[in-house]
């Protein structure tokens, strides 16, 4: 999935894991939806 | 409210709204504007004589729209001052004074169309707020059809329904054709415990005021038949649970179950309804004269302006975030400031009154003393080195710091404002900020000492005071195993965690580094771990820059209660040390020392 309008593209640094969400990144915390993990990284330029 | 009125030492301040608010604990400047009452005060009687000339008929805020009032009015019966008041929004003497048969009434002349709004200055040692809640707005769920069904009434309304003081003078009418309803639904968590529609949180209050109003109706209407659907009944408090059995012996019944929607017969007005009943697993279907939602309380729409005010944080419900839950319970993150009442959650009055008289007692520590007595880990400037960036300013979640870009003039931190979460030391990229006890020297001798030996085998964790240090002892108390190469830098707040700490841990050989802290809404100092998110996102990108893999650099949130959590990060977080080779070390030594040479010339 491509990142699209107010979407941020993450990855973790944990289990590697890409995703899209269109949480606020600051305000809500970013948690791996596949293991949990906080290390979550954005990753490219939030459009 | 009598009492407060008439107490010598009590300023009651109605029809006000606060502007501004600057200073700190025991010196607070309060700017508050005095809405022009246009009758005065003093000379009111509230004989109500201008009421009965007034010819508009305006939607009775107190009486939620089951009556009507005038332009001048008396808010609500008990209200203090006794003292009418116009809303000129609504006078036909607005602009012009084309009306003016109030003042020609009123016997006392204490109507004054030329008073304008009047600004206050008051300085204060200690601020109480208690701005209160909101009700849900039903019209956002209209599957119960409360826009297109008069017989279908929100339990506000069916408090001033049953009121002696209200509309109907205590008679129980339903709105559609004021019949006395003979048969009554009360639909529970209506805009509560929903993630879908309305808000995720219990509204606390919402089961005990169905049972109290269903026994009210009983005692005035005992062959009304009542029917409770909700999804669980939470009488939790003093003397609740009793209440509960004893409306359910006095006939109400209780029907586990939400119904999907209503329809109304037109003809008779009557409201027919499906439920599932999950205790006895089947479909019921109810017809009722008048079905009363209990909607729950929410955050107020204007919260916003005295949090942003007094520099207070809230929680994701929209509520005022306390201090500590446990510890500080009525306590704002701003020190001096305290909350009572439903600005901090949703509660009943005893547990308001409790929360007030807890939050007068700690305003009274405040007030009754000459000096206060501050943490010593305060974070301190030294001016020379100030660059006036403002970034300090930026960052700092209490407001605590002044400084200006335009004027050069250099950082100052008000003390009694300063937490000493060292979000501000952390982000100063010229040292020119340091948190008192926690300086940057002190950490990095800490982070010297942890690597001295065996720097390959180490693993470095920052670890936030509060929460995620917390929970290492709970795991320690609790006798779980975590990998003894584990080294644990204690800082205040994750947001203390400098970039050169990170890097320097880098730089002496540290396979891993992981940065912790409280989780997000948790932080012990209002948001400052959303500085340390911003912080991990510009190590990771600087990570990558350098050549150095940033999955090496992990961040993790935990509260005190998480021990098993900090275990397993612990063992996950040395497995992948495990993984890095001393040459990846080598070489992310070598990067950094090369990034250092060329950073100095």
């Amino acid at each position: 999935m491509t990142p699209t309008e107010k979407q941020s593209k993450l990855k973790c640094m944990r289990c590697g894991h890409e995703y899209t969400t269109s949480d606020d990144l600051i305000k809500v915390e970013r948690a791996c939806p596949k293991c949990r993990s906080n290390s979550v990284r954005r990753v490219g330029e939030k459009k | 409210m009598k009492d407060v009125g008439r107490h010598p030492r009590i300023k009651l301040m109605t029809l006000s709204e606060v502007e501004d608010v600057s200073g700190y604990v025991g010196n607070f400047n309060v700017k508050v504007r005095r809405k022009a009452r246009y009758v005065r005060e003093a000379d009111c009687t509230a004989c109500g004589e201008c009421a009965t000339v007034c010819p508009v008929n305006k939607y009775n805020e107190y009486e939620v729209g089951l009556a009507t009032r005038n332009a001048i009015y008396i808010p609500f019966p008990q209200s203090i001052p006794s003292s009418y008041v116009i809303n000129m929004a609504d006078c036909l003497s607005k602009d012009v004074i084309t009306c003016n048969k109030c003042v020609e009434k009123c016997q006392k002349r204490c109507i004054d169309f030329d008073m304008r709004d009047e600004i206050v200055e008051l300085k204060v040692g200690a601020v109480v707020v208690a701005t209160g809640m909101d009700v849900y707005d039903p019209t956002r769920l209209d599957e119960y059809g409360y826009t297109r069904f008069q017989n279908v009434v929100t339990s506000l309304e069916l408090e001033r329904l049953i009121n002696a003081g209200g509309p109907t003078g205590g008679h129980l009418v339903r709105p559609g054709d004021t019949k006395a309803p003979k048969r009554i639904g009360f639909i529970q968590c209506v805009g509560s415990r929903s993630h879908n529609r309305g808000n995720p949180y219990c509204s606390n209050i919402c089961c005990m005021v169905t049972i109290k109003n269903s026994l009210l109706i009983k005692e005035h209407y005992p062959d009304t038949e009542i029917t409770v659907f909700y999804i669980d009944i939470r009488a939790f408090g003093k003397g609740f649970e009793d209440l509960y059995e004893r409306s359910k012996r006095e006939g109400v019944r209780y029907v586990r179950g939400l119904p999907e929607h209503i329809e109304e017969d037109p003809s008779t007005g009557s409201l027919r309804l499906k439920v599932e009943n999950t205790t006895a697993g089947c479909i019921e279907e109810h017809e009722l004269d008048m079905v009363v939602l209990a909607v729950g309380l929410e955050a107020r729409k204007d919260g916003d302006k005295i949090r942003h005010l007094l520099s207070l944080s809230q929680t994701s419900d929209g509520f005022l975030a306390e201090s500590h839950p446990k510890l500080m319970p009525v306590d704002a993150p701003t020190r001096g400031v305290f909350l009572a009442g439903c600005v901090e959650s949703p509660k009943d009055i005893k547990d308001s009154v409790t929360q007030a008289s807890a939050a007068a007692a700690r305003a009274g520590v405040i007030l009754s003393s000459d000096k206060i007595k501050l943490d010593a880990a305060i974070a301190v400037v030294d001016k020379e080195k100030c660059t006036f960036c403002e970034l300090c300013v930026q960052v700092c979640p209490y407001s605590a710091i002044s400084a200006s870009k335009q004027n050069k003039i250099a950082a100052h931190v008000t003390e009694a404002m300063c937490a000493g979460c060292g979000s501000c030391a952390a982000e100063c990229a010229f040292g020119a900020i340091s948190l008192r006890h926690f300086e940057d020297a002190q950490y990095m001798a800490q982070i010297e000492a942890a690597l001295a030996e065996n720097p390959q085998d180490t693993a470095i964790v920052f670890a936030c005071n509060w929460c995620s240090y917390a929970a290492a002892d709970l795991t320690g108390t609790s006798r779980l195993q975590y990998p003894p190469n584990i080294r644990i830098i204690r800082t205040m707040c994750s947001a203390r965690v400098n970039e050169k700490f990170v890097m320097q841990a880098f730089k002496l050989g540290a396979p891993v580094v992981l940065v912790s802290g409280c989780h997000l809404a948790d932080c012990h100092y209002m948001a400052a771990n959303r500085s340390t998110v911003k912080r991990m996102d510009r190590l990771w990108s600087r990570l990558e820059r350098l050549g150095i893999r940033p999955e090496r650099l992990q961040l993790e949130w935990m509260s005190a209660a998480e021990g098993q959590k900090f275990a397993r990060v612990m063992a996950e977080l040395d497995e992948r040390r495990s993984k890095v080779t001393p040459e990846e070390i080598e070489q992310t030594r070598k990067a950094l020392e090369a990034a250092d040479k060329k950073k100095v010339a």
